[in-house]
Protein backbone atom coordinates (compact mmCIF):
# COMPACT_ATOMS: atom_id res chain seq x y z
CA UNK A 1 0.00 0.00 0.00
CA UNK A 2 2.74 2.40 0.96
CA UNK A 3 4.44 1.52 -2.30
CA UNK A 4 1.31 2.39 -4.26
CA UNK A 5 1.00 5.71 -2.46
CA UNK A 6 4.66 6.39 -3.13
CA UNK A 7 4.12 5.84 -6.87
CA UNK A 8 1.12 8.17 -6.75
CA UNK A 9 3.16 10.90 -5.06
CA UNK A 10 5.89 10.61 -7.69
CA UNK A 11 3.22 10.68 -10.40
CA UNK A 12 1.73 13.76 -8.74
CA UNK A 13 5.05 15.56 -8.82
CA UNK A 14 5.39 14.64 -12.48
CA UNK A 15 1.89 15.99 -13.11
CA UNK A 16 3.01 19.40 -11.84
CA UNK A 17 6.10 19.23 -14.05
CA UNK A 18 4.07 18.13 -17.06
CA UNK A 19 1.48 20.85 -16.58
CA UNK A 20 4.14 23.51 -16.40
CA UNK A 21 5.96 22.21 -19.46
CA UNK A 22 2.65 21.95 -21.30
CA UNK A 23 2.15 25.65 -20.77
CA UNK A 24 5.45 26.35 -22.50
CA UNK A 25 5.48 23.75 -25.22
CA UNK A 26 1.83 22.87 -25.71
CA UNK A 27 0.09 26.20 -25.36
CA UNK A 28 2.79 28.54 -26.61
CA UNK A 29 4.59 26.17 -28.96
CA UNK A 30 8.08 26.83 -27.61
CA UNK A 31 10.22 23.70 -27.68
CA UNK A 32 11.94 23.64 -24.29
CA UNK A 33 14.08 20.59 -23.69
CA UNK A 34 15.67 21.55 -20.39
CA UNK A 35 12.65 21.62 -18.15
CA UNK A 36 14.03 19.37 -15.44
CA UNK A 37 16.77 21.96 -14.87
CA UNK A 38 14.17 24.22 -13.23
CA UNK A 39 13.10 21.39 -10.94
CA UNK A 40 16.78 20.85 -10.16
CA UNK A 41 17.20 24.50 -9.19
CA UNK A 42 14.07 24.37 -7.05
CA UNK A 43 15.12 21.17 -5.32
CA UNK A 44 18.65 22.28 -4.63
CA UNK A 45 17.80 25.76 -3.44
CA UNK A 46 15.22 24.60 -0.94
CA UNK A 47 17.36 21.62 0.08
CA UNK A 48 20.44 23.75 0.69
CA UNK A 49 18.47 26.40 2.55
CA UNK A 50 16.97 23.79 4.86
CA UNK A 51 20.23 21.95 5.48
CA UNK A 52 22.74 24.78 5.78
CA UNK A 53 20.61 27.53 7.22
CA UNK A 54 17.85 25.59 8.94
CA UNK A 55 15.20 27.48 7.04
CA UNK A 56 11.73 25.95 7.07
CA UNK A 57 10.74 23.96 3.95
CA UNK A 58 7.83 26.34 3.43
CA UNK A 59 10.09 29.30 2.82
CA UNK A 60 12.44 27.00 0.92
CA UNK A 61 9.62 26.03 -1.39
CA UNK A 62 8.86 29.64 -2.23
CA UNK A 63 12.51 30.59 -2.57
CA UNK A 64 13.12 27.52 -4.75
CA UNK A 65 10.23 28.36 -7.04
CA UNK A 66 11.35 31.97 -7.29
CA UNK A 67 14.93 30.93 -8.00
CA UNK A 68 13.70 28.61 -10.72
CA UNK A 69 11.61 31.33 -12.32
CA UNK A 70 14.53 33.73 -12.08
CA UNK A 71 16.61 31.24 -14.05
CA UNK A 72 13.67 30.79 -16.40
CA UNK A 73 14.01 34.48 -17.12
CA UNK A 74 17.78 34.23 -17.45
CA UNK A 75 17.58 31.49 -20.06
CA UNK A 76 14.50 32.86 -21.84
CA UNK A 77 15.62 36.45 -22.16
CA UNK A 78 18.53 35.89 -24.53
CA UNK A 79 17.44 32.72 -26.28
CA UNK A 80 13.81 33.53 -27.01
CA UNK A 81 14.61 35.03 -30.40
CA UNK A 82 15.99 31.71 -31.63
CA UNK A 83 13.53 29.73 -33.67
CA UNK A 84 12.30 26.16 -33.49
CA UNK A 85 14.98 23.58 -33.06
CA UNK A 86 17.64 26.16 -32.22
CA UNK A 87 15.66 27.16 -29.17
CA UNK A 88 15.33 23.47 -28.38
CA UNK A 89 19.09 23.11 -28.56
CA UNK A 90 19.74 26.19 -26.42
CA UNK A 91 17.36 25.02 -23.69
CA UNK A 92 18.86 21.57 -23.93
CA UNK A 93 22.25 23.17 -23.39
CA UNK A 94 20.88 24.99 -20.37
CA UNK A 95 19.69 21.64 -19.00
CA UNK A 96 23.13 20.13 -19.41
CA UNK A 97 24.82 23.14 -17.82
CA UNK A 98 22.58 23.07 -14.74
CA UNK A 99 23.10 19.32 -14.40
CA UNK A 100 26.85 19.65 -14.58
CA UNK A 101 26.87 22.54 -12.11
CA UNK A 102 24.92 20.43 -9.63
CA UNK A 103 27.44 17.67 -10.18
CA UNK A 104 30.63 19.70 -10.08
CA UNK A 105 30.11 22.54 -7.66
CA UNK A 106 31.08 20.29 -4.77
CA UNK A 107 31.24 23.06 -2.14
CA UNK A 108 27.60 23.93 -2.61
CA UNK A 109 25.87 20.77 -3.78
CA UNK A 110 28.23 18.04 -2.59
CA UNK A 111 28.32 16.87 -6.20
CA UNK A 112 27.50 13.22 -6.94
CA UNK A 113 27.28 12.44 -3.20
CA UNK A 114 24.03 14.35 -3.07
CA UNK A 115 22.33 16.09 -0.18
CA UNK A 116 21.01 13.62 2.40
CA UNK A 117 18.71 14.35 5.33
CA UNK A 118 16.56 17.13 3.93
CA UNK A 119 13.76 17.75 6.46
CA UNK A 120 10.15 17.02 5.60
CA UNK A 121 7.36 19.55 5.59
CA UNK A 122 5.58 20.13 8.85
CA UNK A 123 2.32 21.78 9.86
CA UNK A 124 3.04 23.66 13.08
CA UNK A 125 4.43 20.77 15.09
CA UNK A 126 2.99 17.91 13.05
CA UNK A 127 5.55 16.52 10.63
CA UNK A 128 4.24 15.09 7.36
CA UNK A 129 5.78 11.71 8.04
CA UNK A 130 3.15 9.22 6.80
CA UNK A 131 3.01 8.69 3.07
CA UNK A 132 -0.74 9.32 2.78
CA UNK A 133 -0.37 12.70 4.43
CA UNK A 134 2.22 13.70 1.89
CA UNK A 135 0.02 12.46 -0.91
CA UNK A 136 -2.75 14.81 0.23
CA UNK A 137 -0.18 17.56 0.49
CA UNK A 138 0.98 16.96 -3.09
CA UNK A 139 -2.65 16.82 -4.22
CA UNK A 140 -3.19 20.29 -2.82
CA UNK A 141 -0.33 21.54 -4.94
CA UNK A 142 -1.66 19.76 -8.02
CA UNK A 143 -5.01 21.46 -7.55
CA UNK A 144 -3.26 24.78 -7.05
CA UNK A 145 -1.14 24.32 -10.20
CA UNK A 146 -4.07 23.16 -12.30
CA UNK A 147 -6.13 26.10 -11.11
CA UNK A 148 -3.45 28.67 -11.94
CA UNK A 149 -2.54 27.13 -15.31
CA UNK A 150 -6.20 26.83 -16.20
CA UNK A 151 -6.71 30.49 -15.34
CA UNK A 152 -3.65 31.45 -17.37
CA UNK A 153 -4.69 29.62 -20.52
CA UNK A 154 -8.32 30.68 -20.31
CA UNK A 155 -7.53 34.35 -19.95
CA UNK A 156 -6.91 36.83 -22.77
CA UNK A 157 -3.26 36.24 -21.99
CA UNK A 158 -3.72 32.54 -22.84
CA UNK A 159 -5.42 33.40 -26.10
CA UNK A 160 -2.39 35.43 -27.09
CA UNK A 161 -0.20 32.44 -26.23
CA UNK A 162 -2.20 30.22 -28.55
CA UNK A 163 -2.07 32.81 -31.27
CA UNK A 164 1.71 32.86 -30.95
CA UNK A 165 1.70 29.10 -31.33
CA UNK A 166 -0.45 29.21 -34.42
CA UNK A 167 1.10 32.17 -36.17
CA UNK A 168 3.77 34.29 -34.62
CA UNK A 169 3.85 36.91 -37.35
CA UNK A 170 0.10 37.42 -37.16
CA UNK A 171 0.26 38.01 -33.42
CA UNK A 172 3.07 40.48 -33.97
CA UNK A 173 1.00 42.28 -36.53
CA UNK A 174 -1.88 42.87 -34.14
CA UNK A 175 0.54 44.59 -31.82
CA UNK A 176 1.37 41.89 -29.31
CA UNK A 177 4.84 41.96 -27.86
CA UNK A 178 5.53 38.33 -28.66
CA UNK A 179 8.89 38.11 -26.93
CA UNK A 180 7.49 39.46 -23.71
CA UNK A 181 4.74 36.87 -23.70
CA UNK A 182 7.21 34.10 -24.38
CA UNK A 183 9.49 35.18 -21.55
CA UNK A 184 6.53 35.41 -19.15
CA UNK A 185 5.49 31.89 -20.07
CA UNK A 186 8.97 30.62 -19.38
CA UNK A 187 8.98 32.32 -16.01
CA UNK A 188 5.59 30.84 -15.02
CA UNK A 189 6.54 27.37 -16.24
CA UNK A 190 9.84 27.50 -14.38
CA UNK A 191 8.06 28.62 -11.22
CA UNK A 192 5.89 25.50 -11.10
CA UNK A 193 8.78 23.26 -12.09
CA UNK A 194 10.65 24.74 -9.14
CA UNK A 195 7.74 23.87 -6.84
CA UNK A 196 7.79 20.30 -8.19
CA UNK A 197 11.52 20.05 -7.57
CA UNK A 198 11.18 21.33 -4.04
CA UNK A 199 8.31 18.93 -3.28
CA UNK A 200 10.48 16.11 -4.57
CA UNK A 201 13.45 17.13 -2.42
CA UNK A 202 11.40 17.31 0.78
CA UNK A 203 9.62 14.06 0.03
CA UNK A 204 12.59 11.83 -0.85
CA UNK A 205 14.75 13.79 1.67
CA UNK A 206 17.76 13.07 -0.51
CA UNK A 207 18.70 14.67 -3.80
CA UNK A 208 21.60 14.05 -6.12
CA UNK A 209 22.33 15.17 -9.68
CA UNK A 210 21.30 11.84 -11.18
CA UNK A 211 17.62 12.70 -10.64
CA UNK A 212 17.95 15.69 -12.94
CA UNK A 213 19.60 14.35 -16.09
CA UNK A 214 18.70 15.35 -19.60
CA UNK A 215 16.81 12.09 -20.00
CA UNK A 216 14.38 13.24 -17.31
CA UNK A 217 13.62 16.35 -19.36
CA UNK A 218 12.87 14.10 -22.29
CA UNK A 219 10.64 11.93 -20.11
CA UNK A 220 8.61 14.98 -19.08
CA UNK A 221 8.43 16.07 -22.71
CA UNK A 222 7.14 12.61 -23.58
CA UNK A 223 4.45 12.93 -20.91
CA UNK A 224 3.29 16.19 -22.46
CA UNK A 225 3.29 14.77 -25.97
CA UNK A 226 1.69 11.51 -24.89
CA UNK A 227 -1.20 13.11 -23.07
CA UNK A 228 -1.72 15.84 -25.59
CA UNK A 229 -0.18 19.17 -26.33
CA UNK A 230 -2.17 22.05 -25.01
CA UNK A 231 -4.50 19.94 -22.89
CA UNK A 232 -4.61 19.98 -19.11
CA UNK A 233 -6.41 16.65 -18.91
CA UNK A 234 -3.80 15.29 -21.25
CA UNK A 235 -1.03 16.22 -18.85
CA UNK A 236 -2.72 14.20 -16.12
CA UNK A 237 -3.15 11.21 -18.40
CA UNK A 238 0.40 11.46 -19.72
CA UNK A 239 2.11 11.75 -16.35
CA UNK A 240 0.01 9.06 -14.65
CA UNK A 241 0.37 6.55 -17.47
CA UNK A 242 4.07 7.03 -18.00
CA UNK A 243 4.94 6.87 -14.32
CA UNK A 244 2.73 3.89 -13.47
CA UNK A 245 3.24 1.84 -16.63
CA UNK A 246 7.02 1.33 -16.25
CA UNK A 247 6.47 0.32 -12.63
CA UNK A 248 4.65 -2.74 -13.96
CA UNK A 249 7.95 -3.92 -15.39
CA UNK A 250 9.16 -4.34 -11.86
CA UNK A 251 6.68 -7.14 -11.32
CA UNK A 252 7.87 -9.08 -14.33
CA UNK A 253 10.88 -10.06 -12.27
CA UNK A 254 13.54 -8.61 -14.51
CA UNK A 255 16.97 -7.71 -13.15
CA UNK A 256 17.36 -3.99 -12.78
CA UNK A 257 20.22 -3.91 -15.29
CA UNK A 258 17.69 -4.90 -17.93
CA UNK A 259 14.60 -3.17 -16.55
CA UNK A 260 16.05 0.35 -16.48
CA UNK A 261 17.22 0.41 -20.10
CA UNK A 262 14.03 -1.37 -21.13
CA UNK A 263 12.00 1.41 -19.55
CA UNK A 264 14.00 3.96 -21.53
CA UNK A 265 13.61 1.85 -24.65
CA UNK A 266 9.85 1.86 -24.23
CA UNK A 267 9.94 5.63 -23.79
CA UNK A 268 11.97 6.03 -26.96
CA UNK A 269 9.85 3.70 -29.02
CA UNK A 270 6.66 5.28 -27.72
CA UNK A 271 7.90 8.75 -28.62
CA UNK A 272 8.62 7.65 -32.20
CA UNK A 273 5.27 5.88 -32.53
CA UNK A 274 3.37 8.88 -31.20
CA UNK A 275 5.12 11.25 -33.55
CA UNK A 276 4.38 8.98 -36.48
CA UNK A 277 0.79 8.07 -35.72
CA UNK A 278 -0.74 10.53 -33.29
CA UNK A 279 1.22 13.76 -32.84
CA UNK A 280 -1.71 15.33 -31.00
CA UNK A 281 -1.39 12.83 -28.14
CA UNK A 282 -3.99 10.61 -26.54
CA UNK A 283 -6.64 13.21 -25.79
CA UNK A 284 -5.15 16.40 -27.16
CA UNK A 285 -7.00 18.33 -29.81
CA UNK A 286 -4.19 20.50 -31.04
CA UNK A 287 -2.36 18.83 -33.87
CA UNK A 288 1.27 19.61 -33.34
CA UNK A 289 3.13 19.97 -36.60
CA UNK B 1 43.88 17.58 -30.98
CA UNK B 2 42.82 13.95 -30.81
CA UNK B 3 39.50 14.85 -29.24
CA UNK B 4 39.20 17.52 -31.90
CA UNK B 5 39.84 14.90 -34.58
CA UNK B 6 37.01 12.72 -33.29
CA UNK B 7 34.67 15.69 -32.90
CA UNK B 8 35.43 16.80 -36.45
CA UNK B 9 34.69 13.35 -37.82
CA UNK B 10 31.37 13.26 -35.98
CA UNK B 11 30.59 16.82 -37.02
CA UNK B 12 31.53 16.02 -40.61
CA UNK B 13 29.23 13.02 -40.77
CA UNK B 14 26.46 15.02 -39.12
CA UNK B 15 26.95 17.98 -41.47
CA UNK B 16 26.60 15.85 -44.59
CA UNK B 17 23.23 14.61 -43.44
CA UNK B 18 22.14 17.99 -42.13
CA UNK B 19 23.00 19.56 -45.49
CA UNK B 20 20.17 17.78 -47.23
CA UNK B 21 17.53 17.26 -44.55
CA UNK B 22 17.92 20.39 -42.42
CA UNK B 23 16.93 19.03 -39.04
CA UNK B 24 18.83 17.73 -36.04
CA UNK B 25 19.36 14.04 -36.59
CA UNK B 26 20.00 13.06 -32.96
CA UNK B 27 19.76 9.36 -33.78
CA UNK B 28 23.10 9.83 -35.48
CA UNK B 29 24.66 9.49 -32.03
CA UNK B 30 23.31 5.98 -31.71
CA UNK B 31 24.57 5.15 -35.19
CA UNK B 32 28.05 6.05 -33.95
CA UNK B 33 27.56 3.87 -30.87
CA UNK B 34 26.42 1.05 -33.14
CA UNK B 35 29.58 1.50 -35.21
CA UNK B 36 31.77 1.30 -32.14
CA UNK B 37 30.05 -1.78 -30.73
CA UNK B 38 29.91 -3.65 -34.01
CA UNK B 39 33.60 -3.00 -34.60
CA UNK B 40 34.29 -4.15 -31.07
CA UNK B 41 32.33 -7.38 -31.33
CA UNK B 42 33.66 -8.21 -34.79
CA UNK B 43 37.25 -7.96 -33.69
CA UNK B 44 36.84 -9.46 -30.22
CA UNK B 45 34.27 -12.20 -30.72
CA UNK B 46 34.57 -13.07 -34.40
CA UNK B 47 38.28 -12.41 -34.63
CA UNK B 48 38.43 -10.35 -37.81
CA UNK B 49 41.47 -8.07 -38.10
CA UNK B 50 40.90 -4.70 -36.55
CA UNK B 51 40.94 -2.46 -39.61
CA UNK B 52 38.72 -4.80 -41.58
CA UNK B 53 36.20 -4.93 -38.74
CA UNK B 54 36.02 -1.14 -38.66
CA UNK B 55 35.33 -1.10 -42.40
CA UNK B 56 32.67 -3.80 -42.07
CA UNK B 57 31.03 -1.99 -39.18
CA UNK B 58 30.88 1.22 -41.17
CA UNK B 59 29.12 -0.71 -43.95
CA UNK B 60 26.60 -1.99 -41.42
CA UNK B 61 25.98 1.49 -40.02
CA UNK B 62 25.43 2.75 -43.57
CA UNK B 63 22.53 0.34 -43.81
CA UNK B 64 21.34 1.32 -40.33
CA UNK B 65 21.31 5.02 -41.24
CA UNK B 66 19.32 4.39 -44.39
CA UNK B 67 16.88 2.14 -42.53
CA UNK B 68 16.30 4.88 -39.96
CA UNK B 69 15.56 7.33 -42.73
CA UNK B 70 13.31 5.01 -44.67
CA UNK B 71 11.22 3.82 -41.73
CA UNK B 72 10.50 7.13 -40.04
CA UNK B 73 11.76 10.38 -41.49
CA UNK B 74 10.68 9.58 -45.00
CA UNK B 75 7.08 9.10 -43.87
CA UNK B 76 7.13 12.18 -41.66
CA UNK B 77 8.44 14.32 -44.49
CA UNK B 78 5.65 13.13 -46.74
CA UNK B 79 2.97 14.18 -44.27
CA UNK B 80 4.74 17.50 -43.87
CA UNK B 81 5.90 17.48 -40.26
CA UNK B 82 7.99 20.33 -38.91
CA UNK B 83 11.68 20.09 -38.11
CA UNK B 84 10.79 19.96 -34.46
CA UNK B 85 8.69 16.81 -34.84
CA UNK B 86 11.48 15.24 -36.85
CA UNK B 87 14.04 16.15 -34.18
CA UNK B 88 11.86 14.74 -31.39
CA UNK B 89 11.29 11.54 -33.35
CA UNK B 90 14.98 11.33 -33.91
CA UNK B 91 15.55 11.64 -30.19
CA UNK B 92 13.12 8.78 -29.64
CA UNK B 93 15.04 6.59 -32.06
CA UNK B 94 18.24 7.59 -30.33
CA UNK B 95 16.96 6.55 -26.89
CA UNK B 96 15.62 3.31 -28.31
CA UNK B 97 18.86 2.20 -29.98
CA UNK B 98 21.08 3.35 -27.14
CA UNK B 99 19.16 1.30 -24.61
CA UNK B 100 19.05 -1.66 -26.94
CA UNK B 101 22.83 -1.67 -26.85
CA UNK B 102 22.77 -1.23 -23.12
CA UNK B 103 20.66 -4.37 -22.77
CA UNK B 104 22.77 -6.33 -25.24
CA UNK B 105 26.19 -5.39 -23.94
CA UNK B 106 25.54 -4.18 -20.40
CA UNK B 107 26.27 -0.70 -19.14
CA UNK B 108 29.91 -1.33 -18.34
CA UNK B 109 32.76 0.25 -20.22
CA UNK B 110 34.46 -1.86 -22.86
CA UNK B 111 37.84 -1.19 -24.34
CA UNK B 112 39.67 -2.26 -27.47
CA UNK B 113 43.09 -1.12 -26.41
CA UNK B 114 45.90 -2.19 -28.71
CA UNK B 115 49.41 -2.25 -27.35
CA UNK B 116 50.70 -0.59 -24.21
CA UNK B 117 49.78 3.04 -23.66
CA UNK B 118 53.35 4.11 -22.96
CA UNK B 119 54.35 3.42 -26.55
CA UNK B 120 54.27 6.75 -28.35
CA UNK B 121 56.20 9.66 -29.71
CA UNK B 122 57.18 12.84 -27.98
CA UNK B 123 56.01 15.89 -29.85
CA UNK B 124 56.27 19.36 -28.38
CA UNK B 125 56.49 18.05 -24.85
CA UNK B 126 53.43 15.84 -25.07
CA UNK B 127 53.16 12.13 -25.75
CA UNK B 128 51.11 11.03 -28.70
CA UNK B 129 50.41 7.42 -29.56
CA UNK B 130 50.28 5.85 -33.00
CA UNK B 131 46.53 5.42 -32.73
CA UNK B 132 46.09 9.09 -31.96
CA UNK B 133 48.26 10.09 -34.91
CA UNK B 134 46.25 7.85 -37.18
CA UNK B 135 42.98 9.37 -35.92
CA UNK B 136 44.18 12.84 -36.82
CA UNK B 137 45.55 11.68 -40.16
CA UNK B 138 42.39 9.73 -41.00
CA UNK B 139 40.11 12.62 -40.17
CA UNK B 140 42.17 14.98 -42.33
CA UNK B 141 42.21 12.46 -45.18
CA UNK B 142 38.45 11.94 -44.92
CA UNK B 143 37.91 15.66 -44.95
CA UNK B 144 39.80 15.95 -48.24
CA UNK B 145 38.03 12.91 -49.65
CA UNK B 146 34.54 14.05 -48.67
CA UNK B 147 35.26 17.53 -49.88
CA UNK B 148 36.31 16.25 -53.29
CA UNK B 149 33.26 13.98 -53.42
CA UNK B 150 30.96 16.87 -52.64
CA UNK B 151 32.67 19.35 -54.92
CA UNK B 152 33.57 17.22 -57.92
CA UNK B 153 31.35 14.19 -58.39
CA UNK B 154 27.83 14.12 -59.78
CA UNK B 155 26.41 12.88 -56.51
CA UNK B 156 28.11 15.69 -54.68
CA UNK B 157 26.67 18.18 -57.11
CA UNK B 158 23.23 16.71 -56.64
CA UNK B 159 23.64 16.83 -52.85
CA UNK B 160 24.46 20.50 -53.02
CA UNK B 161 21.56 21.11 -55.37
CA UNK B 162 19.12 19.43 -53.00
CA UNK B 163 20.63 21.34 -50.09
CA UNK B 164 20.06 24.65 -51.87
CA UNK B 165 16.64 24.02 -53.25
CA UNK B 166 14.91 20.62 -53.23
CA UNK B 167 12.15 21.75 -55.56
CA UNK B 168 14.54 23.24 -58.09
CA UNK B 169 16.65 20.11 -57.95
CA UNK B 170 13.71 17.86 -58.63
CA UNK B 171 12.71 20.02 -61.61
CA UNK B 172 16.12 19.51 -63.15
CA UNK B 173 15.78 15.76 -62.94
CA UNK B 174 17.33 14.97 -59.58
CA UNK B 175 15.36 12.73 -57.27
CA UNK B 176 15.68 14.40 -53.84
CA UNK B 177 14.66 11.23 -52.02
CA UNK B 178 17.54 9.34 -53.59
CA UNK B 179 20.02 12.07 -52.84
CA UNK B 180 18.90 12.22 -49.23
CA UNK B 181 19.41 8.47 -48.99
CA UNK B 182 22.90 8.88 -50.45
CA UNK B 183 23.73 11.54 -47.92
CA UNK B 184 22.39 9.36 -45.11
CA UNK B 185 24.53 6.52 -46.44
CA UNK B 186 27.72 8.59 -46.60
CA UNK B 187 27.07 10.24 -43.25
CA UNK B 188 26.30 6.97 -41.49
CA UNK B 189 29.34 5.26 -43.01
CA UNK B 190 31.47 8.05 -41.59
CA UNK B 191 29.67 7.68 -38.27
CA UNK B 192 30.52 3.99 -38.22
CA UNK B 193 34.14 4.81 -38.97
CA UNK B 194 34.37 7.34 -36.21
CA UNK B 195 32.72 4.86 -33.86
CA UNK B 196 35.38 2.32 -34.74
CA UNK B 197 38.15 4.84 -34.20
CA UNK B 198 36.73 5.80 -30.83
CA UNK B 199 36.77 2.18 -29.76
CA UNK B 200 40.48 2.13 -30.66
CA UNK B 201 41.41 5.33 -28.90
CA UNK B 202 39.33 5.23 -25.76
CA UNK B 203 36.83 3.00 -24.04
CA UNK B 204 33.26 2.66 -25.27
CA UNK B 205 29.98 2.62 -23.37
CA UNK B 206 26.38 2.71 -24.58
CA UNK B 207 25.68 6.16 -23.17
CA UNK B 208 28.53 7.88 -24.99
CA UNK B 209 26.33 8.53 -28.04
CA UNK B 210 24.51 11.52 -26.61
CA UNK B 211 27.70 13.28 -25.69
CA UNK B 212 29.21 12.59 -29.10
CA UNK B 213 26.27 13.73 -31.16
CA UNK B 214 25.83 16.85 -29.05
CA UNK B 215 29.47 17.71 -29.51
CA UNK B 216 29.09 17.00 -33.21
CA UNK B 217 26.09 19.32 -33.45
CA UNK B 218 27.84 22.01 -31.42
CA UNK B 219 30.93 21.71 -33.60
CA UNK B 220 28.96 22.04 -36.79
CA UNK B 221 27.02 25.03 -35.45
CA UNK B 222 30.28 26.69 -34.42
CA UNK B 223 31.76 26.03 -37.84
CA UNK B 224 28.66 27.00 -39.74
CA UNK B 225 25.77 24.59 -40.24
CA UNK B 226 25.88 22.57 -43.41
CA UNK B 227 29.38 23.71 -44.24
CA UNK B 228 31.75 20.78 -44.52
CA UNK B 229 35.08 22.53 -43.86
CA UNK B 230 33.21 24.42 -41.15
CA UNK B 231 32.28 21.20 -39.40
CA UNK B 232 35.88 20.06 -39.29
CA UNK B 233 37.14 23.44 -38.15
CA UNK B 234 34.42 23.57 -35.49
CA UNK B 235 35.36 20.10 -34.30
CA UNK B 236 39.00 21.01 -33.76
CA UNK B 237 38.03 24.35 -32.26
CA UNK B 238 35.68 22.69 -29.78
CA UNK B 239 38.22 20.01 -28.90
CA UNK B 240 40.89 22.62 -28.20
CA UNK B 241 38.63 24.98 -26.24
CA UNK B 242 37.34 22.11 -24.12
CA UNK B 243 40.79 20.85 -23.28
CA UNK B 244 42.16 24.30 -22.60
CA UNK B 245 39.17 24.78 -20.32
CA UNK B 246 39.65 21.61 -18.31
CA UNK B 247 43.35 22.30 -18.10
CA UNK B 248 42.53 25.63 -16.45
CA UNK B 249 39.53 24.52 -14.38
CA UNK B 250 38.50 20.90 -13.79
CA UNK B 251 37.64 17.91 -15.92
CA UNK B 252 34.02 17.82 -14.76
CA UNK B 253 33.25 21.18 -16.32
CA UNK B 254 33.91 19.97 -19.87
CA UNK B 255 30.27 19.84 -20.95
CA UNK B 256 29.50 23.16 -19.30
CA UNK B 257 32.26 24.76 -21.34
CA UNK B 258 31.11 23.34 -24.64
CA UNK B 259 27.47 24.26 -24.06
CA UNK B 260 28.45 27.73 -22.95
CA UNK B 261 30.38 28.04 -26.21
CA UNK B 262 27.30 26.83 -28.08
CA UNK B 263 24.95 29.30 -26.42
CA UNK B 264 27.43 32.12 -27.00
CA UNK B 265 27.60 31.21 -30.68
CA UNK B 266 23.82 30.86 -31.01
CA UNK B 267 23.37 34.30 -29.52
CA UNK B 268 26.14 36.27 -31.16
CA UNK B 269 27.09 34.49 -34.33
CA UNK B 270 24.40 31.92 -35.17
CA UNK B 271 25.75 31.47 -38.67
CA UNK B 272 29.03 30.08 -37.31
CA UNK B 273 32.63 30.86 -38.13
CA UNK B 274 32.47 30.04 -41.82
CA UNK B 275 28.80 30.75 -42.42
CA UNK B 276 27.62 33.71 -44.39
CA UNK B 277 25.66 36.43 -42.69
CA UNK B 278 22.76 35.89 -45.08
CA UNK B 279 22.26 32.41 -43.65
CA UNK B 280 20.80 34.04 -40.58
CA UNK B 281 17.46 34.33 -42.30
CA UNK B 282 16.99 30.59 -42.07
CA UNK B 283 17.68 30.27 -38.38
Amino acid sequence: MAYLLHILIIAGIYIILTLSLNLIIGYTGLPALGHIAFACIGAYSSGILALNFGISPWIGLIVGACAASFFGFVIAFPSIRLKGDYLALATFGFGVIVYSISKNWIDLTRGPMGLPGIPKFSFFSYELQPVWAYLIFVLVFIVFTTFIINRVVDSPFGRVLRSIREDEVASLSIGKNVNRYKITVFVIGAFFAGIAGSLYAHYITFIDPSSFTVMESIAVLLMVVFGGMGSIKGSFVGALTLVILPEMLRFLGMPSSVAAPLRQMIYGGLLVLLMLKRPQGIIGDYRFR
Amino acid sequence: MVVGGIYSLVALSFAIIYKTIRFFHFAHGSVIVAGAYIAYSLSCFVGIPLLLSIVVSSLITTVLGIVIYKTTYSYLRVIGSSNLILAITSFGIFIFIQNLFQILYGAQILSLKTGPVSEGHLIMGGTITNVQISIIVISCLLLVLIRSVVVETRIGKAIRAVADDPLGASISGINPERIIIYSFGIGSALAGLSGGLISLESSIEPTMGLNLILKGIIASIIGGLGSIPGAVLGGFFLGIVENLGIWKIQAGWKDTISFAVLIAFLLFRPEGILGKRTDRENL
